[in-house]
């Protein structure tokens, strides 16, 4: 065999990347570099052969497209599951009535069967799906007829569609964004493959929306375009996709205030800036216009065909009567109003309870535990302290990133809020988990991200919410691809249960505090213990759901160190402690929380 | 110095992916293991190679029925009910997931063996071997045919390329023929395989090195005795019992045609396809009606000029997937193979396989001139180089050859693609049109995808890696070759998004043959290239 003649060729290294990040430790034995978790062993050739983006960034979205249709092959929430099916059913009805009612009748139609109630930008995507449907296989979407159905061909056209959206928002917006924190943290590209790698990898996405079956990630890109566009100081763009990004679910509410902190924020500090001000404020309005524009235009068109609401339609919808004036039936923009309100009325169902099914947050923990019941009190109080103890908790991040609206500090600001949203406030599925997660995760993309510390708390964080989850994916039955997937996810960053290498690290080198790592490790030997106690034992006939509300208080209690983990950081980043003269030494204490 | 990612990591990440993969589609192939698992498990071992109740009849060696046997006592269980020889076509979830698990547990041995093959190799091609080893475990071809259709070939390989890497030592030639051997009554698609080891072993192990007259009479009992054991351990029972005509009834089933119904791309696909233009040909020169009488209508074609008759190009079909009759060209006979033969060896190339009567026999006479560069100059690297060309001739030129053999030439080939740059510029070919002549395996809508997109992805990384790794040869490359091999892969790409899209968006359901024939036309161009390719650079060095 001939010697290697690396002559032949390009030269193979042009500079060395620098592995400040993380991702690279020294062997003390060999004195050698090596990975320090699996995820970097993959893409340890492409380090060495300093190889071009264009052909790494494919290979990741290949891999992350397997991965994603592989688990589209196991069954969708619903299926087989009469009378009511579950989400699946829920966004094929969507497109189903949305390719065959008129415009006005779309939030008018049927609230019991999946009626829709998601804001317009989620109705238009669905009409636009149904059309592709429709000309596809015109069953799939027949009116009515179509209702519970669950076609093979079918299945493979909506995993499809969930794939295809998603590659057209969350993935550009994913590489953008990662892209745009290497720029701000100045990390060299191979580290950002990584850190994409791994966001892209994210379990708990995955299992939700091609497993269990939702449109999530549309939202959580727009959330991910709206974060590239104030990475990239381009406020009114970000305002765009914020619009975006709510007008596809309001779920996004959840980022919200820290949003508006971060733009106000931008606006007053260090001086004011009043076009700024406006621009961002005219944005935003006319993105709201221009995404209510399509329903009012079909109001038009409806009002001028004379098309009549549905018989059952309830008039005027209840935000309306709550208007301070008297609207005139006879009034030329009657209609248009009458749409806009009744959108509103379904989007924002105030007379649900306090929260769905079982979801790892503060009431339903309180609630569940038996801690204190809950449904003695009247509902209205029970929401106002809600909204209370949300305000409560989402002004300090809203406060510090106001206050100091640095670039740096956005991914904590949007995790504590939304966290912060998610333990306390209204109506949260536990499938909302995913809003805190975004924002958190994406700090591996950050300087020092996949350093242990980090690189731990956002796979606790991660690995915790799939946790949260397992109860709502065996309903499912996706059992098996919730462990494979997270099992994967955890092998690959290297943490428990496969590996706890990123907890031998001491806390001079970027490890954890020994408190933390109590906690953590302790939280990882509840969850190994509770999936062990859930497969074999049977809980007491007295109570049959002890296994779910002891995921549901543990997880509550593991998102509560989360959210506390991320305001101690933001609090720590932005620097505010220095300023009140706090120094370093008070910090590492206090960062044992 | 430990190449990223090791074997292992790559492995777990791998086993995640076919585990995800357990509830997509499944061939026949999965019935005919699971009855297999059933009667041996319900029936006395006289009674295996006589059972029917299912149409799919034990035609595997013994070696593999114990191997079901093994599997199946596990199986009792996850689910006792798959394990009735009268339950056709059962398949519970649980059985899914048995056999799905099975297919990746056994796959260690094909782990194992690769690592070994990793630690055999010398220092300087360390970094060479990994990349194979990695490409191998893998390989696209593994995916489909083992974790989608439903085979066990990554265990089965695993054994193959164990038993190559115990060769590799003057020490391990004597194990070697023993797993060989052994190997050979788990599937006896590796008789193919065959003469390069009988060559390989009575070379290197039954004769002296310094004389072919030394012979080293111990090693010839020891060789002798040792693959006897092995085949009396798998045989002797039936034996005993006086039903090897029965078995070998099983294992030889001759009634088939020459090419597979998907037209394997071998020699004969390229050959159907040639008789295939020259019927349109005449068609469309002379306006003459078709032998059945079947009027042609040229119609306007507006998008192929192909288009004709539904019910004259349905016969013609029909003639080559059955018992392949030709329409223009001669038809293939043994007394034509014979001759072909002759001819092949006096221009002493590889060149011509099996008449009819002796399937798997004449491999010896086709292989000579590459046995003899072996006889005389056994080295390790010869010997795999020898037994890729009998994957080759055996998959090129076989009678009906399936289109999965050709991980009989890619497996092994695999382990040299990394030698120099000759070689790879011959494997390169060979890995596209390899995996997708493997495309038709699977033709269901969600499965689909996964093909393209892995096979895809591991063709950048593989390729790439490749380019990278491969040393330049001592020899000049013919750079007419390598811009060819760029153009055929550039085809691939066209070729694929008219056989999976455009082809059903055109023609919808009509036609369903020519994207099959495409396939396998322009996978036959690719391995035949480089077989000729591979015997340049291997007759040459």
């Amino acid at each position: 065999m001939a010697p290697p003649t690396p002559s032949s060729h390009r030269p193979r290294k042009r500079r060395k990347p620098d592995s400040s990040n993380g991702t690279v430790t020294l062997n003390k034995a060999t004195k050698q570099e090596q990975p320090t978790f699996p995820l970097v062993a993959f893409l340890w050739p492409a380090r060495t052969a300093n190889v071009s983006q264009w052909i790494i960034i494919p290979i990741i979205l290949m891999v992350a497209f397997l991965f994603r249709w592989c688990t589209s092959l196991w069954p969708y929430s619903g299926y087989q599951k009469p009378p009511m099916h579950g989400d699946f059913e829920a966004q094929r009805h969507w497109m189903e009535l949305t390719i065959h009612l008129p415009m006005t009748h779309w939030y008018f139609h049927n609230l019991e069967w999946w009626g829709l109630d998601y804001p317009p930008l989620t109705a238009y995507h669905s009409w636009i799906l149904g059309q592709i449907g429709h000309f596809v296989n015109p069953s799939w979407f027949a009116l009515y007829l179509s209702q519970g159905m669950d076609d093979m061909d079918l299945k493979v056209f909506m995993r499809a569609s969930a794939i295809v959206s998603e590659y057209l928002v969350y993935i550009p917006a994913a590489v953008l964004c990662v892209r745009q924190l290497a720029k701000l943290h100045n990390i060299n590209a191979w580290e950002s493959s990584i850190a994409l790698t791994a966001i892209l990898m994210q379990p708990a996405t995955i299992l939700i929306d091609h497993g269990h079956f939702q449109y999530n990630t549309v939202m959580l890109g727009f959330m991910l375009a709206t974060t590239a566009s104030m990475l990239a100081g381009r406020p009114l763009w970000s305002c765009v996709f914020f619009v975006a990004t709510l007008g596809f679910k309001q779920m996004a509410l959840f980022y919200a205030p820290a949003i508006a902190a971060y733009l106000a924020g931008s606006c007053l500090f260090p001086r004011l800036d009043t076009p700024r001000l406006f621009g961002i404020a005219i944005m935003t309005l006319a993105s709201f216009a221009v995404l209510f524009l399509p329903l009012l235009l079909g109001t038009a068109f409806d009002t001028y065909r004379s098309v009549p609401l549905p018989t059952d339609a309830v008039l005027p919808p209840p935000p309306m009567s709550a208007l301070p004036w008297q609207v005139a039936e006879k009034a030329w923009y009657y209609p248009y109003l009458v749409q806009l309100t009744q959108a509103v009325h379904r989007i924002f169902p105030f007379a649900r309870g306090l929260f769905e099914d079982k979801v790892a947050n503060i009431w339903c923990a309180v609630h569940s535990s038996g801690i204190h019941k809950l449904h003695g009190y009247d509902s209205t109080l029970l929401s106002r302290a809600a909204l209370a103890l949300t305000l409560a908790s989402i002004s300090p991040p809203c406060l510090l990133i106001f206050l100091k609206p640095r670039k740096e500090l956005l991914p904590y600001a949007f995790a504590t809020t939304a966290w912060g949203f998610f333990l306390c406030s209204y109506q949260v599925h536990e499938k909302n988990v995913l809003l805190p997660l975004l924002p958190m995760t994406l700090l591996l993309a950050t300087e020092g991200g996949m350093k242990p510390a980090t690189r731990a708390w956002v796979g606790y964080a991660n690995i915790l919410a799939c946790w949260t989850m397992f109860p709502l994916l065996v309903r499912d039955e996706l059992r098996i691809p919730y462990f494979v997937l997270t099992g994967l996810w955890a092998y690959l960053m290297g943490l428990p249960p496969c590996s706890i290498s990123a907890y031998t690290a001491s806390y001079e080198d970027g490890g954890l505090s020994i408190v933390s790592k109590l906690i953590q490790l302790s939280t990882y030997a509840g969850m190994v213990a509770w999936h062990v106690a859930e497969a074999f034992v049977t809980p007491p006939a007295e109570k049959p759901d002890l296994w779910v509300v002891a995921n549901v208080c543990l997880g509550a209690a593991g998102f509560g160190i989360c959210y506390l983990w991320c305001l101690w950081r933001l609090l720590q980043e932005s620097g505010i402690l220095s300023d009140l003269g706090l120094d370093k030494k008070s910090v590492n204490e206090k960062k044992a929380q | 110095m430990a190449e990223y990612p090791t074997l292992l990591q790559t492995s777990l990440v791998a086993t995640a992916l076919k585990v995800l993969l357990w509830p997509a589609y499944r061939s026949t192939d999965f019935e005919v293991h699971r009855n297999w698992l059933a009667l041996t498990h319900s029936l006395p071992l006289r009674e295996w190679y006589h059972e029917k109740t299912s149409q799919w009849t034990l035609d595997y060696p013994p070696y593999f029925a114990y191997f079901e046997y093994t599997l199946s006592q596990l199986g009792r269980f996850a689910d006792e009910n798959m394990l009735h020889v009268s339950n056709l076509g059962y398949d519970s979830w649980n059985t899914i997931f048995f056999q799905r698990a099975t297919v990746i547990v056994t796959e260690a041995v094909l782990i194992y063996a690769l690592y070994l093959f990793i630690q055999s190799s010398p220092a300087a091609s360390k970094k060479q071997s990994h990349a194979a080893a990695a490409s191998i475990l893998l390989s696209p071809g593994l995916l489909i045919i083992d974790h989608l259709h439903f085979q066990y070939n990554g265990f089965l390989y695993g054994i193959l390329i164990l038993s190559i890497v115990l060769a590799r030592k003057k020490s391990g030639l004597l194990a070697s023929g023993f797993v060989f051997a052994a190997l050979l009554c788990l599937k006896h698609i590796y008789l193919y395989l065959a003469p390069a080891y009988f060559v390989y072993l009575l070379r290197g192990y039954c004769l002296g090195p310094r004389s072919i007259f030394d012979i080293r009479f111990g090693n010839c009992v020891k060789l002798g005795l040792g693959i006897g054991a092995v085949f009396a351990l798998a045989f002797g029972p039936f034996v005993y019992y006086g039903q090897m005509e029965q078995v070998f009834s099983r294992l030889f089933p001759f009634s088939r045609g020459l090419c597979h119904a998907y037209w394997a791309p071998n020699v004969w696909a390229l050959y159907s396809f040639c008789d295939r233009v020259l019927i349109y040909g005449k068609i469309a020169t002379m306006k003459v009606p078709l032998k059945d009488g079947a009027d042609l209508r040229l119609t306007a074609a507006p998008y192929l000029k192909l288009a004709i008759d539904r019910d004259a190009v349905n016969s013609v079909t029909r003639g080559l997937v059955g018992d392949t009759s030709f329409a223009v060209l001669p038809n293939i006979s043994p007394r034509m193979t014979f001759i072909l033969t002759l001819a092949a060896q006096i221009v002493s190339h590889p060149l011509k396989n099996a008449p009819r009567q002796q399937k798997l026999k004449p491999n010896i006479q086709t292989h000579q001139p590459a046995l003899i560069k072996l006889f005389f100059t056994p080295t390790w690297h010869n010997f795999v180089s020898t037994l890729t060309l009998c994957g080759y001739a055996s998959f090129l030129f076989g009678w009906h050859v399936h289109e999965k053999a050709i991980l009989l030439v890619i497996i092994p080939f695999s382990l040299l693609a990394l030698t120099d740059r000759r070689y790879l510029g011959a494997f390169r070919p060979l890995a596209v049109s390899g995996h997708v002549s493997l495309f038709p395996l699977l033709f269901t809508a969600m499965e689909g995808p996964i093909k393209v997109a892995y096979t895809v992805t591991w063709l950048v990384i593989v390729l790439l890696a490749f380019d990278w790794l491969a040393p330049a040869s001592p020899q000049p490359r013919v750079f007419l070759l390598d811009r060819f091999a760029l153009l055929y892969i550039a085809v691939a790409i066209p070729l694929m998004v008219y056989c999976s899209l455009v082809h059903q968006l055109v023609f919808g359901a009509r036609y369903e043959f020519l994207p099959l024939m495409f396939v396998s036309t322009y996978s036959a161009i690719g391995v035949v290239g480089s077989w000729l390719g591979f015997l340049v650079v291997f007759f040459t060095s």
